[in-house]
């Protein structure tokens, strides 16, 4: 086992010294190379062409069957109205033109960004700070700790959902208990104005240690002598951290936040749960996914639900892409 | 050497996950072949329905039965069962033979010509052994789609105790009651009258129902839609005031903190249906004897006016490939006598049949309401309900387009009045581009 | 790890200390320490809370549940009582359950991982025309919320007759599009192309070039999309749900969900309640041990994941 690790570990390292230094350089291909190889073998060079692919037909069979045509399909259907009195017919980007002027929709965007602007800034901002001070070295029984705030993640939603409708209850959550026993009011965790930071909380509360120990790995990958020279000058902790450590794992701080646009703008699971606890507060269009689901599975309008699901994959595109034309830019810099 | 123990670890770690996912995938095949029933041999028919310990009745019926047998499945309650009998029903195959609908639904699926008409089964048979309004709400000029079940005829649960704490008579009209609320909640702001629940739509449409409102006129494709009649109107601002008024609180229901709320007198009343009285014995176990029955209050004094509220149906599915063996058996259910006694005596469904309705053993007393005769307040309610309410077939999309109104009104963004007016532009709309013909 | 814990902490800190001993005094520095910890023990008790009610409310009755403190244990201990309750309810339904979910994370996990792995091998070492086209197509397809894929899958799982059996919920957990996004760039970093080349040159075939060499190679990574995929599969509750119509087929999370339903819905099935804690609390025991047992593989193989870009 060890000694995996420890060839994982040089992969690592080279892999990150080649990220951050010759991050232009592409490595040589070696595809090409083999195919040069072989080149006399006419029939050997054809049979090893085709491999490529045969090694892709799994993944490339099941891919098709299960996302693309199901995806194909979909987009086909956004493109037609299907009536309860009078079929299906064809009705171009109708579908697509009311969804940009649908108030429900543009509501749900806002709620989403509103949570991709304030929870996952705190979320990232603390499980880089967690992930910092236990790869830091005045921390020990790290493994509990690591373990611990990961732990959320293997809980499912529906089992997330029974957890917090109790914690958060007025009546018999235990906050509320306490808060009545100091004769406070009761937390208002599922009020109005308190239910988009309980859904903020709920999601800080699974994602945070997911995104914890995807750092806390990057972090463990640099080597141990990038440090040595700057403790050697003098460096504090803190100063290692800022200087050496985050520009270090830059990539892997990307990739959180990649995800958790994606995440947070597709959420559903929270507010799905919290529709079974308070359904008077969430509304069918909290978030656009949710209304996606709610108009194809409530109202059985499947085209148009098609169509705005469609308008959020887009909307999903331009956050992640403008967020990583943005990052790319500074690194060039 | 390290390497070479490793590598022998992986491949065959792999090599014995492949084998193994080989012999799991073909093995699940197998399972799900497995399933299928002969063609010859008695006639399998799957039955969805959320009525908990049904399998006692059909036990009976295998009985006398025996080429009949029931796979009886519970899919889940109400909406995640209809989720999935509407994606079924869509895709063509997966739907039940018979599934239990409730009556709100059943005209969305009638629509749809997924429901089998089973007057070609011998259903119209049994019509007259049926409340009016049930029967009326599953055919439609001869044509039967489904058997009533259960019903729920409404009245008001009420707590003796604080009524006669705080010296109040129990309410008759509804202007007593909203007056009494005030009073209750003065008198112990800790105490409201009642519960108003903006995401129980099937609730405020039996509230509706007994004020008199017609909602829904339908006639084949042509349909006729006021949601905000004078008399939906006068339901709505009703319940705005109380709410306005603090009186009211305006949790949601079917949850922890409002079954807390019933057992430990935060509530003291519940206006609720037949169904309801033994279901509160489960909520609320440590309010024993602490709960009244009385009829639901009227709008003008001295009327008898009473609505339903939920209660189910069991239809038969066009993906049937048994339809008569499977009428025969929701005609059984719902009508032999012993199956019935089951359904409302032992699963205390309240009962669509006219006799058990009549039945002196579902007459008795019960020490949870201090030893009143429950049932006798609801079997009188069951005959005062108007007859000629109408759903509409899209139930489903009414009542969450109304739930989303009546929340935003809740939560003080705009009146009562309002969200009837907006939940009836929004339903006309939606008829419209689904190709009804409305008229007003 | 181990390389923290090749370095004695206290000696790094004392050279820490020496080095800039006018700035942190000895006092100042434990303090530190003592915040620092403090903050993290805080931080452990958020993360931990929901599942210490979990563990506490599964000691309890359905009375209790609701009259005592939710955070600490009830005079009588109820736990076993509960055990036995979930596992004997409705002829042991929860038995199957944990079965079909054990069943269908197994599988999906192995051959998941094993055909993610396979493809971002390809991906990532061997050229062939649209390859990068090829590769945006997968990664674009997770731009689009599943909701979108929901009824398209169940219409075609129904044309094909796959509705209602196990290999419904089996087959679309088996595509990991960021599993092959994970394998590629795995790949494309723990293998040396010098060591396949020399591999080509002795002769032999590609299969046998990734099933001997790079399957080796690539353990963590493939562990890392086992695991991932396994926690996926075992916490899905979506598919399952549209896909099964048959309680026999139920993973444990659409059976809780069924269970939970009931017991809100239902006097007689209120008991039902206690049975979806306790329920709940066995399906999460798994997943922990696994966790923990693997972590060393699946916490390597995450940092790969995040180099490229």
């Amino acid at each position: 086992m060890i000694p995996s690790r420890h060839m994982a570990r040089h992969s690592q390292t080279e892999a990150i010294q080649q990220a951050i230094e010759v991050q232009e350089l592409a490595p040589p291909s070696s595809g090409l190379l083999s195919s040069l190889r072989h080149w006399r073998h006419w029939r050997h060079w054809r049979q090893r062409a085709l491999i490529p692919y045969l090694f892709l037909l799994p993944f490339l069979l099941l891919f098709s069957f299960f996302i693309l045509v199901p995806l194909l399909y979909a987009l086909w259907t956004s493109f037609f109205i299907e009536r309860l009195i009078g079929g299906t017919t064809f009705v171009g980007l109708q579908n697509y033109q009311e969804v940009l002027h649908d108030g429900n929709f543009w509501e749900g965007v806002r709620n989403v960004l509103l949570l991709l602007f304030t929870q996952v800034p705190l979320m990232l901002g603390l499980a880089l700070g967690l992930a910092l001070l236990l790869d830091s070295q005045i921390v020990r029984f790290k493994t509990i700790f690591r373990l611990g705030y990961f732990l959320p993640y293997a809980i499912p939603s529906v089992i997330g959902a029974l957890l917090w409708g109790y914690l958060y209850s007025a009546h018999i959550g235990p906050f509320a208990q306490l808060a009545e026993l100091l004769h406070w009011p009761p937390p208002p965790f599922l009020t109005a104005a308190g239910l988009l930071p309980s859904i903020a909380n709920i999601l800080t509360w699974q994602w945070t240690g997911y995104n914890m120990v995807i750092l806390y790995a990057a972090l463990q990958a640099i080597p141990p002598e990038l440090y040595d020279a700057a403790r050697v000058d003098g460096a504090s902790g803190w100063e290692i951290a800022r200087h050496i450590k985050i520009p270090l794992i830059a990539p892997a701080i990307v990739l959180t936040v990649v995800f958790s646009i994606i995440g947070t703008l597709q959420l559903f699971n929270e507010p799905q749960i919290m529709t079974a606890i308070v359904p008077n507060l969430i509304q069918d269009h909290y978030t656009p996914n949710l209304y996606a689901y709610n108009l194809a599975f409530t109202n059985q309008q499947y085209n148009y639900a098609a169509a705005v699901s469609f308008v959020l994959g887009a909307v999903v595109f331009v956050f992640s892409y403008v967020f990583m034309l943005v990052t790319y830019r500074r690194g060039q810099r | 050497m390290n390497r070479g123990l490793l590598f022998c670890r992986a491949r065959g770690m792999a090599k014995a996950g492949l084998l193994l996912l080989l012999a799991l995938s073909i093995s699940s095949y197998l399972v799900a072949c497995g399933g299928t029933p002969a063609s010859s041999g008695p006639v399998t028919l799957t039955f969805w329905s959320w009525v908990p310990n049904l399998q006692q009745a059909i036990d009976l019926f295998e009985k006398s039965h025996p080429n009949i047998k029931i796979k009886w499945q519970n899919v889940g309650s109400g909406g995640t069962e209809y989720t999935k009998l509407t994606t079924a029903l869509k895709a063509g195959s997966g739907a039940p033979d018979v599934v239990q609908i409730e009556y709100a639904y059943l005209p969305q699926y009638i629509l749809s010509g997924k429901l089998v008409d089973l007057s070609q089964y011998g259903a119209n048979d049994v019509k007259d052994q049926f409340v009016a309004w049930t029967w009326a709400q599953v055919s439609s000029g001869g044509k039967v789609y489904a058997i009533p079940q259960d019903t729920g005829p409404m009245g008001l649960l009420y707590r003796e105790d604080i009524f006669k704490k705080y010296n109040l008579p129990v309410p008759t009209t509804w202007d007593q009651y909203a007056q009494e609320a005030i009073q209750l909640h003065q008198a112990n702001p800790k105490i409201f009258i009642t519960d108003f629940s903006a995401s129980d739509g099937p609730w405020f449409f039996s509230l509706l129902w007994q004020a008199g409102s017609q909602p829904f006129v339908v006639n084949g494709t042509t349909i006729k839609i006021h949601l905000d009649d004078a008399a939906a109107l006068k339901v709505a601002n009703y319940w705005g005031n109380l709410v306005k008024s603090g009186a009211v609180s305006t949790a949601a229901d079917w949850n922890n903190d409002w079954y807390a709320a019933l057992q430990n007198g935060t509530l003291a009343t519940w206006i609720t249906a037949a169904w309801a009285p033994s279901d509160l014995e489960g909520f609320a176990p440590k309010s024993a004897g602490l709960w009244r029955v009385a009829p639901l209050p009227q709008w003008s004094a001295g009327e008898q006016a009473s609505a339903n509220w939920g209660g189910s149906t069991d239809a038969v599915t066009t993906q049937c490939q048994h339809p008569a063996e499977a009428a025969e058996f929701v005609k059984w259910l719902n009508t032999n006598p012993e199956s019935v006694k089951i359904l409302t005596q032992k699963l205390y469904l309240f009962p669509s049949q006219k006799s058990a309705l009549q039945d002196p053993s579902f007459d008795t007393a019960n020490s949870f309401y201090g030893g009143q005769q429950v049932n006798r307040i609801f079997v009188e309610s069951a005959q005062q309900v108007n007859t000629s309410f109408q759903w509409s077939p899209f139930q489903d999309y009414v009542f969450s387009q109304l739930q989303n109104q009546l929340a935003e009104a809740v939560n003080g963004k705009i009146s009562f009045e309002q969200a009837m007016h907006n939940t009836q532009n929004a339903v006309v709309t939606y008829a419209r581009s689904q190709g009804f013909t409305v008229i007003s | 790890m181990a390389r923290i814990g090749s370095l004695p902490a206290g000696g790094s800190v004392a050279a820490t200390r020496q080095i800039s001993a006018r700035t942190v005094g000895r006092r100042s520095g434990w303090t530190l320490r003592g915040l620092v910890l403090l903050f993290l023990v805080l931080m452990l008790v958020y993360f931990v809370i929901p599942l210490f009610w979990l563990v506490v409310s599964a000691t309890k009755t359905n009375d209790e549940l609701f009259s005592t403190f939710g955070l600490w244990f009830a005079p009588d201990f109820h736990l076993l009582e509960n055990l036995h309750d979930v596992f004997t309810y409705d002829n042991g339904i929860f038995v199957t359950w944990l079965t079909n979910s054990a069943y269908y994370a197994v599988v999906s996990a192995l051959g998941a991982s094993l055909i993610a792995t396979l493809a971002g091998y390809t991906f990532a070492k061997l050229s062939f025309p649209g390859r990068e086209l090829v590769f945006a197509i997968i990664l674009g397809s997770i731009m689009v919320p599943n909701t979108a894929l929901a009824i398209p899958t169940y219409l075609l799982l129904s044309k094909v007759g796959l509705v209602n059996t196990p290999l419904a919920i089996i087959l679309p957990s088996l595509v990991t599009p960021f599993g092959v996004y994970l394998m590629r760039v795995y790949a494309e970093q723990a293998l040396p192309d010098d060591l396949l080349d020399a591999a080509r040159v002795d002769g032999a075939s590609e299969w046998r070039i990734f099933w001997s060499i790079a399957l080796r190679l690539l353990a963590p990574g493939f562990v890392t999309v086992l695991l991932l995929t396994f926690v996926g599969t075992w916490n899905n509750f979506f598919l399952p749900l549209v896909v099964t119509n048959n309680p026999a087929y139920y993973p444990l999370t659409v059976g809780l969900a069924n269970w939970n339903q009931l017991s809100q819905a239902f006097s007689g099935s209120r008991i039902l309640y206690t049975l979806v804690i306790t329920g709940s609390l066995i399906s999460v025991i798994p997943l922990m041990i696994g966790f923990l047992f693997l972590q060393r593989y699946w916490q390597g193989g995450l940092t790969f994941g995040s180099l490229r870009s």
